[in-house]
């Protein structure tokens, strides 16, 4: 953009919105300047200001309003970035060259649930947490629970390929969707696939899903939604090593069984979970399990979110930082000073000695009867792969609180060190040399926890945790840039995915060409396609755009 | 040096050949490479490539947009291997040109299974089944065959191979992978595809049922669904066909037959079972005879022949379109004085297929069934041709690859 004429341009901008719902004041271009992309957080906790600002936001109501905003922006050749709830992790409604920004909030109704088709009409702006509440009040659910949900739209999660902590059950985002409503970089309104696949053709739903506004923005989806659950089951168990409870885990979801959750945690996770919020064993009384009600029993109300204090986060970061935890063996901790890689190390050595195993949290939830059934052939299951059956109320406590741990992340980075999640994944083959290989990578620069959640029938996905520390932005930006580089190569070398739902955006766009190789010339041609002009986000997920 | 002397010396001369009607060559590559190798240079002489499945022929011979230039027909005939199994995860690693029936008896002595999909349907090669996106691939147990494809290695236009990468699930970008699919050739020569796969299940089960009517056969089985089971089969015939397929099947005039098929655990398979029986009784139905449940499934697996005439049309319908299309048809075939009879099956997340076999004007019965809310087979999104015009603008500019397709 060149010469961009600021008056110009919000005149014309005013003249599709009206002036209320265009703005280009500066609290609100620093506001969009970024998401919560955590090296960002970095960089904003010493006050500096964001390098790239958007020229102007907008707030459409309107998809009619969206395609004339795209064909102004067209004509003058200026940036769009859509942006949803501005949860997304990896930088992707950055505007890194400036541009409109599209708010998709104002767009929000869930237009319609169509009972026997169960299939939904939501429009993209709509909040993760509204839409389920909505779909709970008419008695379905749309299963997917990110632990953004409040903070995250509908449409974020499509562009994303989200996944909520349900996955084994619901799938992903992209296993959801029947159809998009999107308008292309070519300003035109397009319906990807019609009520069915009847439609001959390749599958433009599954070409947009997971593009990140680098095609065109979502404005309403059809989106499969489900009965919502009669039953909620949740079990704890502990188990020898990874490599069991990885194994018992396989055996469970192939033999076509369907918990809705399944996570197992590693050494050092398992270890500063339960001295957190996780295991209700002697100290803290056990808490009767919910009773799942139609109305209220998917989402928690807010307060009830945040776990007692401190929270593994906390303690991941007192780790980083060379202190001890209360319990943790002061000493041994001590000594090891914050040198990462002696931390992770030490905690590998004091769980085997310790023999405590890991611990597995298992949910299933669904329709009465069959609920049930499936319940009963898991643990069986479970119990046959050498898990050791702990009860129902790890399996709760980890439900009640499992929206907390994404809202405690502010303060790390206010108190001078910085925590951020690495959520990759592999074909069951590969998982293992998958974990240690982005463990030890990630080891070298940081504490660092992981556990192993969203499980399929061929492969998992692995949620690694990590907390540095530096004296001051610039260090932290370095290690913190390392760590990504190596995890990232890592992950590739072993044949993995470097995303499983958090998305490329910024992040990860250096590593796109790792993952996808010769394969990119698709999106390429598909980037061409659908936004000949290069104005969705552009210098996003690693695409080139037309060759000059 | 001709093109059919040139391909000769890339596949060898064995595996050309020249065909009369359609006119072109066909030529068989025995892996992958000679696929781009083939692709390269028919591309370089000007001549027009068109994908040939299990089939040995071409099927259907779209008009060249472009005019009339030499074709090449690439048969997959010989892209038959299995390039890895992995049984840790469950995938197996393919080419295009095996059927998925003879997968299956791959998979079979080791446990495995390409999973419940209508034997019809895996009578084709598999880079047939997944390059052509059309309803019923697909299960109530396993969902849409192209849901089962984790990754495609392809041959482009210009003779570059994509293999896109395998993960279980990803959120870097969209599924290359689905492009492919459903594309029909036009934006690559499918020569490979990693494929979910599932273990043999501890146990089958089969029953029948009877309900007062079609609707209500229809009801129960969305009731059971709604209930969460996941049948390997289900299929419901009205009475007329009733006593076509199963001589000596006695149903009031007006009721329906429903068969259904479980697979899983036993406990699950059961579970199952006793899921859709309660829904039949819930719409008024009761227990039929277990012999013709079980006289369906031989037949649909065993490769028994059904009696009677093969079905006169093929529509999709929604969950909620399947009772309306379904008389519709039927209607506007009495109205025109013909008898037509129906069964419906493929039920998957998307509705389900009704079969109508009547001797009545075709054109009649496809004009109320599509009125009535269904697709007929081979439906498109023509107000995306621009879009996937646009894609081919920039992925085959001489317009090789399978012209006249989709377009």
């Amino acid at each position: 953009m060149h010469a961009l004429d600021a008056d110009r341009l919000q005149r014309d901008l005013e003249a599709i919105f009206g002036p209320r719902r265009v703005s280009t004041r500066a609290v609100d271009l620093e506001t969009y300047a970024r998401d919560m992309w955590p090296r960002l957080l970095i960089e904003h906790r010493d006050g500096t200001p964001a390098p790239q600002r958007p020229y102007a936001v907008v707030w459409p109501e309107h998809v009619r309003e969206v395609v004339a905003v795209v064909k102004l922006a067209r004509e003058q050749r200026i940036p769009l970035v859509p942006y949803g709830g501005g949860s997304g992790v990896c930088g992707g409604a950055v505007p890194l060259r400036g541009g409109i920004t599209i708010d998709t909030k104002r767009m929000q109704q869930l237009r319609s649930v169509h009972a026997d088709e169960l299939i939904c009409d939501v429009e993209a702006g709509l909040n993760g947490e509204r839409f389920e509440r909505e779909l709970e009040r008419r008695g379905y659910t749309f299963g997917n629970f990110p632990s953004s949900i409040y903070c995250s739209t509908v449409g974020g999660w499509l562009a994303t390929r989200a996944a909520g902590q349900l996955s084994t059950k619901y799938g992903k985002v992209e296993d959801r969707v029947a159809g998009l409503t999107v308008v292309t970089g070519r300003g035109e309104v397009i319906e990807t696939d019609g009520p069915s696949r009847a439609l001959r053709g390749p599958s433009w739903t599954q070409l947009v899903c997971g593009s990140e506004g680098t095609l065109g923005i979502i404005t309403s989806a059809r989106l499969r939604v489900s009965p919502a659950p009669q039953l909620r089951v949740f079990r704890g168990f502990d188990i020898e090593d990874i490599a069991a409870g990885l194994a018992a885990i396989r055996r469970v979801v192939q033999k076509g069984l369907r918990p809705a959750v399944v996570r197992l945690y590693d050494e050092l996770d398992t270890l500063l979970n339960s001295f957190s919020h996780h295991d209700a064993s002697a100290e803290e009384p056990a808490l009767p399990p919910p009773v799942p009600q139609l109305a209220t029993g998917a989402l928690p109300a807010w307060p009830d979110a945040q776990p007692p204090e401190p929270g593994f986060v906390e303690k991941l970061v007192m780790l980083a930082k060379g202190k001890g935890v209360a319990g943790l063996r002061d000493t041994a901790m001590k000594a090891a000073l914050g040198q990462s890689e002696l931390v992770n190390k030490l905690f590998g050595a004091v769980e085997r000695v310790a023999r405590r195993g890991c611990r597995l949290v298992i949910g299933l939830e669904g329709a009465r009867i069959r609920t049930e059934v499936e319940a009963a052939l898991t643990f069986a299951e479970l119990e046959a792969a050498g898990a050791r059956d702990r009860g129902e109320d790890p399996g709760w406590s980890w439900y009640r609180h499992r929206y907390a741990v994404s809202y405690r992340m502010s303060p790390v980075f206010r108190g001078g060190a910085f925590v951020d999640t690495m959520e990759v994944a592999a074909s069951w083959d590969r998982l293992l040399d998958l974990y240690h290989s982005v463990r030890t990578a990630i080891g070298r620069h940081a504490v660092v926890m992981a556990h192993f959640s969203h499980a399929y029938p061929d492969g998992c996905s692995i949620y690694f945790t990590f907390a540095g520390q530096a004296p001051d932005a610039a260090q932290s930006e370095r290690i913190y840039d390392a760590i990504w580089r190596d995890g990232m190569e890592a992950t590739t070398r072993v044949g993995g995915t470097i995303s499983h739902h958090h998305g490329v955006g910024l992040l990860k766009a250096p590593y796109m060409a790792g993952e996808h190789r010769e394969a990119m010339a698709i999106f390429e041609a598909a980037k061409l396609a659908l936004d000949p002009d290069g104005i969705f986000n552009p210098g996003k997920m690693g695409l080139r755009g037309r060759a000059k | 040096m001709n093109l059919a002397a040139e391909l000769a010396t890339v596949v060898g001369a064995e595996h050309v050949e020249e065909l009369v009607d359609p006119p072109g060559l066909r030529v068989s590559p025995g892996s992958a490479p000679e696929v781009a190798e083939v692709i390269r240079r028919a591309g370089a002489a000007g001549a027009a490539v068109h994908p040939v499945g299990a089939g040995g022929r071409p099927t259907r011979v779209e008009r060249d947009p472009r005019g009339e230039r030499q074709r090449v027909y690439i048969s997959t005939a010989r892209l038959d291997q299995v390039v890895q199994l992995d049984e840790q995860s469950l995938l197996v690693h393919v080419q295009a040109g095996l059927t998925g029936l003879e997968l299956e008896r791959i998979l079979a002595p080791r446990g495995l299974s390409i999973g419940d999909y209508p034997p019809v349907v895996l009578n084709s090669s598999l880079g047939g089944i997944i390059a052509v996106r059309t309803p019923g691939k697909s299960s109530a147990r396993h969902g849409f065959f192209e849901e089962a494809v984790v990754g495609v290695s392809a041959v482009l236009a210009d003779g570059r191979t994509v293999h896109t990468r395998v993960a279980p699930r990803r959120s870097t970008g969209p599924d290359l992978a689905r492009a492919l699919c459903g594309s029909e050739g036009t934006i690559g020569f499918i020569t490979s595809a990693v494929l979910r796969i599932h273990a043999k299940p501890e146990a089958r089960l089969v029953a029948s049922f009877v309900l007062p009517s079609v609707d209500a056969a229809i009801a129960a089985v969305y009731l059971a669904l709604r209930e969460e089971a996941a049948p390997s089969g289900l299929r419901i015939y009205d009475a007329i066909e009733t006593a076509v397929h199963f001589p000596g099947a006695r149903l009031e005039p007006g009721e329906a037959l429903l068969v259904a098929a479980t697979a899983g655990p036993t406990d699950l398979a059961a579970c199952d079972r006793d899921l859709i029986a309660s829904a039949v009784i819930a719409e008024g139905g009761r227990t039929g005879d277990h012999g013709l449940a079980e006289q369906w499934w031989k037949r649909l697996h065993a490769g028994v022949a059904t009696p009677g005439p093969q079905p006169s049309l093929q529509i999709m319908a929604t969950p909620s379109k399947l009772r309306p299309v379904y008389h519709a048809a039927i209607a506007r075939a009495a109205e025109l004085g013909h008898t037509a009879s129906a069964h419906i099956s493929r039920f998957d997340p998307d509705g389900g297929l009704v079969f109508i076999t009547s001797d009545a004007p075709l054109a009649e019965l496809e004009r109320a069934a599509e009125g009535a809310g269904g697709y007929l087979l081979g439906a498109r999104a023509h107000k995306l041709d621009g879009y996937l015009r646009a894609l081919r603008d920039v992925l085959d500019p001489n317009r090789i690859m399978n012209p006249g397709t989709l377009s």
